[in-house]
C-alpha cells in the first residue's frame, strides 16, 4: 500500500503523519509494515479481524433497533499508536483528574466546601438531576466513589483534551481487550517488533481494585457483577468481565437483602455478597430508594450499602461529577482540591444556564456543538456546522425554552488516524477512552477503547451512531 | 453456583439434545424419501409427530396413494420440524434457544464451547427449507448432528468439571430419557397402526440408535420387535439406551450440590430410583411396554419439576445461609 492519496489537512492533527507527510516516530514500524503489505493482504487481515468478532459473538445492541437484536461492532484492523511518553503524560493527567473528582464527590455529599467557597455555583450542583439527595452525609468506603472511570479524550492540534468523564457505568473495556486480541493475531510480526505495552492483565487489576474496596474485615470477598441482563447493550462486556474476574454475573432477581446483608441465590442456598460491581444505573439500583418501578434492582441494597455491609462500585450519585455542566468546573476542582494545574485540558464549554453562555451559544450555533446535559451516547446533540438552518432554528428554540439543559462547545477538529476503507487507507476521526481504576490507589492499564467515526467527515464516534473501534498501541519507552 | 446460571446450563443441555435428536430423526426420514415405499415414509412422519405430540401443519397425516403428494407433504412437514420458529420443538428453535441460554451463561462456558455453538447458530440462522431441500437435505441434518456432537466433545475436552458441568449434563440426560421414551412409545403406536412396514421400521429404529450391529451380534439377523425394544431399553453398553441415559441421569443427580431444599431433593432421589427400577427391573417382566414408557415419561416430567424446585426456584425464607 502507498499513502500517495492519503489526505492531510493542516487544521486537523493526523495521528500517523507530520504536516510534511513524514511518519511520526511512533508510527515508523506500522508505516513500514503497511507500505510493504499489498491491498489484498490487508483486506484478508481485515476479514480475519471482523470474522473473529463475529464467531466470538462480540456484539452490542442498539436501542430502538427493531430488526437486529445483536450487532457486531465494526472494527478497523489498523492500530492507532501512541508513544510511551505521550501515554505517561495522559496517565498523570487521568490520575490527577480522578483524584479531584473523588474529592469533589466526598465534598458535595458532605460539607460542600467547594460550593461555600464559591468555586462552583450551588445550583449547578443541586440542580443537577444526577445529584442524589439520598447520598448526603454518606461517606464512601475509603473515600472512593468512583472506582472505575472511562475518560473520553480527544486530540487536536493543541494537544489532548478531556471530552467527557464517564463516572457512572462506563463501558467499552471489553472492546479494548477484544480489539487487541484480534489485531495482535493478524499483525503477528509487526506486533512483536513494535514492543507494545501489555493490557491483558486488565481483569486482574479490576479484581484487585474491587477486592481493595470490600467492607473492612472481609478476608476473601465474594464479588458479583450486577447486570441489567442480556438485553442490555453492553451485556457482552458484563459477561466478559464477570469471567475475567471470576465473579458471579447476577441480575437483580438473583440478589436479596436480609437484615442489611446482600445475598445471592445459589444452588447450595443463599450466599453472602461483599462487593457489587454494578453495571446498572442509579435509577434502577434499588426500588425502595430510587425508581420504585425498577424491576432490575434489588430492594434494600442501598440500606445494606449505607450500613457498610456491601460495597457498590461505583457508588450511587457519581453522576453529579460527570454532568455536562459540572464538567466545565473540573479544572477549577483540580486547582481547588489539589492545588495543581490540570495536566490535560478541558474542552472550552459554554453553559447556557449563564446568560452570557446562552447568548454566545445562540449567536454562534453554526460553529458549535450543542449537547443536552442529561444525554449520552451521542444522542440529542446538535453539530452546528453539519446541521441545516432549519435544524439549527428548531434546536435554538429548545435551548431557549430550557437553557439549563444545554451546554455548547466549539466543534473540535478531532485528530484523524488511518483506517482501511473500501480497500484503501483513508483518515478518519478518532477519540480514545482509557479506563482508570481506583481502589487503594490508582491503576491504569496502558490502552484504551479507541473509537473511530467510520463515515467520511463524521465526528460522531459512538457505536450506536455508525462508529467503530480500533486497537490502541502504547509503545514501550 | 448461581441458581439462574445453573438453570441456564440445564436448559442449554436440554435444548441441544432436543435439536440433535430431531435432526437425527429427520436425517433418516429424508434419506427414506429417496427410495423407501410411501408407506414407510408415512410411518416415519407419524412416528415423529407422535413422539412430539404435535399436530402436523397439513392437518391429519393421511396416507395418500400417489407418491407426488407424499413428497410435497414431506417438504411442508420438514419445514415445520426444521425451521418453523413457532414450533418450540423445531431444530431451529432448539439451536436458537440453546444458544440463547448459552449467551446468558456464557461466562460459565469455555471460550471454545461458545465459539462452536455460535458457529452452528450462524450457519443455520439464514437458511430456509428451500436452501436445504434443493440438493441433499440429509446432509444438512447430518451436519447439524455432527456439530452438536462436536459441541459435546469440545465440552468434554474444555469444560471445568464444576457444578456447571453437572447441570449441563443433568439437562442432557433428562432430555434424553424424555425423548427416548417418547420416541419408543410413538414407534410402537405407529407400528401397530401400519401394515407392511414392520420389519423395515424396526431395522430403521436400530439404525437410529446406532444399534444395528450390536443387535445382529446379540440376537440374530431376524428382527424381532420385542428384542429390539429390549436392546434399546436395557443394554447399558448402547450409548443412547434408556438404561444408560438413566444411569447418567442418576449419577449427575447424586453428585449435585447439597440442596437448599431437602424435601424436594429427597423426593427427586426417590423418583429417580423408581425410574431406574422401571427400566432395569420392571421392563423384563412387562406385558405392556407402552404403558411403562408412558409412566417413565410422566416421571421424567415430575423429575424436572423437582430439580427446578430443588436448585433453581427453592423457597428462600428457610434456605440456608452460606
Amino acid at each position: 500500500m502507498d499513502f500517495n492519496d492519503y489526505e492531510l489537512d493542516g487544521r486537523i492533527y493526523d495521528e500517523m503523519f507530520h504536516a510534511d507527510g513524514s511518519a511520526r516516530s511512533q508510527y515508523q514500524g506500522v508505516h513500514t509494515a503497511l507500505t510493504g503489505t499489498s491491498a489484498t493482504d490487508l483486506a484478508d487481515i481485515q476479514d480475519q479481524v471482523t470474522g473473529s468478532f463475529s464467531s466470538e459473538g462480540i456484539s452490542f445492541k442498539v436501542y430502538g433497533d427493531e430488526e437486529g437484536d445483536e450487532r457486531i461492532i465494526p472494527v478497523d484492523c489498523l492500530p492507532r499508536v501512541l508513544s510511551g511518553s505521550e501515554w505517561s503524560e495522559l496517565e498523570t493527567g487521568l490520575t490527577q483528574r480522578l483524584k479531584a473528582l473523588n474529592l469533589f464527590l466526598s465534598d458535595v455529599y458532605g460539607p460542600a466546601r467547594i460550593v461555600e467557597d464559591g468555586v462552583i455555583p450551588v445550583d449547578v450542583v443541586r440542580g443537577c438531576p444526577q445529584y442524589r439527595i439520598e447520598m448526603r452525609g454518606f461517606q464512601a468506603p475509603h473515600g472512593v466513589w468512583v472506582a472505575i472511570c472511562g475518560t473520553d479524550l480527544v486530540r487536536t492540534n493543541e494537544g489532548f483534551k478531556v471530552l467527557e468523564d464517564n463516572l457512572r457505568v462506563p463501558s467499552g473495556v471489553a472492546y479494548m481487550l477484544a480489539n487487541r486480541k484480534a489485531v495482535k493475531a493478524s499483525f503477528r510480526r509487526l506486533y512483536r517488533s513494535s514492543r507494545v505495552q501489555d493490557i491483558e492483565h486488565y481483569g486482574r487489576v479490576l479484581l484487585t481494585t474491587l477486592q481493595e474496596l470490600a467492607p473492612e474485615g472481609t478476608s476473601d470477598p465474594a464479588i458479583a457483577l450486577l447486570t441489567p441482563g442480556v438485553y442490555n447493550s453492553a451485556f457482552y462486556e458484563h459477561m466478559f468481565l464477570a469471567r475475567e474476574i471470576g465473579a458471579e454475573l447476577v441480575e437483580g432477581r438473583d440478589l436479596l437483602v436480609d437484615d442489611g446483608v446482600v445475598y445471592m441465590r445459589t444452588t447450595a442456598g443463599l450466599r453472602r455478597v461483599d462487593v457489587v460491581y454494578r453495571r446498572i444505573d442509579d435509577d434502577f439500583l434499588d426500588p425502595v430508594v430510587f425508581r420504585e418501578d425498577s424491576l432490575l434492582g434489588v430492594p434494600g441494597i442501598m440500606h445494606a450499602y449505607q450500613q457498610g455491609n456491601v460495597t457498590l462500585a461505583n457508588a450511587p450519585g457519581t453522576g453529579v461529577a460527570d454532568d455536562k455542566s459540572v464538567y466545565a468546573y473540573v479544572p477549577d476542582m483540580i486547582r481547588y482540591y489539589l492545588a495543581e494545574e490540570p495536566v490535560i485540558a478541558n474542552v472550552e464549554t459554554y453553559l447556557c444556564r449563564n446568560p452570557q453562555g446562552l447568548e454566545y451559544t445562540l449567536d454562534n450555533l453554526q460553529n458549535l456543538v450543542v449537547k443536552r446535559v442529561g444525554e449520552s451516547g451521542g444522542y440529542g446533540m446538535l453539530i452546528g456546522p453539519h446541521a441545516s438552518p432549519a435544524e439549527r432554528h428548531e434546536y435554538a428554540e429548545q435551548v431557549r425554552a430550557n437553557p439549563a439543559d444545554f451546554i455548547s462547545q466549539p466543534t473540535l477538529a478531532l485528530s484523524r488516524a488511518p483506517c482501511l476503507i473500501d480497500g484503501g487507507i483513508e483518515p478518519r476521526h478518532v477519540d480514545l477512552r482509557p479506563f482508570v481504576l481506583h481502589g487503594r490507589k490508582t491503576r491504569i492499564v496502558p490502552g484504551a477503547f479507541c473509537r473511530v467515526a467510520l463515515r467520511k467527515g463524521s465526528l460522531v464516534v459512538n457505536s450506536s451512531q455508525g462508529g467503530g473501534g480500533k486497537d490502541l498501541w502504547v509503545l514501550e519507552n | 453456583m448461581l441458581s439462574r446460571s445453573a438453570e441456564g446450563l440445564y436448559w442449554l443441555g436440554r435444548y441441544l439434545e432436543r435439536a440433535q435428536h430431531l435432526s437425527r430423526l429427520l436425517r433418516h426420514q429424508t434419506e427414506a424419501l429417496v427410495d423407501r415405499p410411501v408407506e414407510e415414509i408415512h410411518f416415519g412422519w407419524l412416528r415423529i409427530y407422535g413422539s412430539l405430540n404435535r399436530q402436523p401443519p397439513v392437518g391429519s397425516l393421511e396416507l395418500l396413494a400417489q407418491d407426488a403428494y407424499s413428497l410435497a407433504d414431506s417438504y411442508t412437514l420438514a419445514d415445520d420440524l426444521t425451521f418453523e420458529p413457532t414450533n418450540p420443538d423445531s431444530v431451529w428453535s432448539g439451536v436458537a434457544s440453546g444458544r440463547e441460554n448459552a449467551r446468558h451463561v456464557r461466562h460459565c462456558l469455555s471460550a471454545e464451547m461458545w465459539t462452536c455453538l455460535n458457529r452452528t447458530y450462524l450457519r443455520i440462522q439464514g437458511l430456509t427449507i428451500q436452501d436445504i431441500w434443493a440438493s441433499t437435505p440429509e446432509r444438512f441434518y447430518a451436519e447439524t448432528v455432527a456439530e452438536i456432537d462436536t459441541f459435546a466433545g469440545v465440552t468434554a475436552a474444555t469444560m471445568y468439571r464444576d457444578e456447571g458441568w453437572r447441570f449441563l449434563n443433568l439437562g442432557r440426560s433428562i432430555e434424553r430419557v424424555q425423548l427416548s421414551s417418547a420416541l419408543l412409545h410413538a414407534h410402537i403406536t405407529a407400528a401397530e397402526g401400519t401394515q407392511d412396514v414392520s420389519e423395515a421400521a424396526w431395522t430403521g429404529l436400530l439404525r437410529l440408535y446406532h444399534a444395528l450391529e450390536a443387535y445382529n451380534r446379540t440376537y440374530s439377523l431376524a428382527v424381532e420387535p420385542r428384542q429390539v425394544l429390549d436392546l434399546l431399553a436395557t443394554d447399558a453398553r448402547l450409548p443412547d439406551s434408556l438404561s444408560r441415559s438413566l444411569d447418567m441421569l442418576s449419577a449427575e443427580l447424586a453428585a449435585a450440590a447439597p440442596s437448599p431444599n431437602d424435601e424436594a431433593a429427597g423426593a427427586a432421589q426417590r423418583l429417580m430410583g423408581r425410574m431406574s427400577a422401571l427400566v432395569n427391573y420392571a421392563w423384563l417382566d412387562r406385558d405392556d411396554p407402552r404403558s411403562l414408557l408412558r409412566r417413565l415419561n410422566a416421571h421424567g416430567r415430575e423429575l424436572h419439576d423437582l430439580v427446578t424446585e430443588t436448585y433453581f426456584h427453592y423457597p428462600v425464607h428457610d434456605a440456608p445461609l452460606r
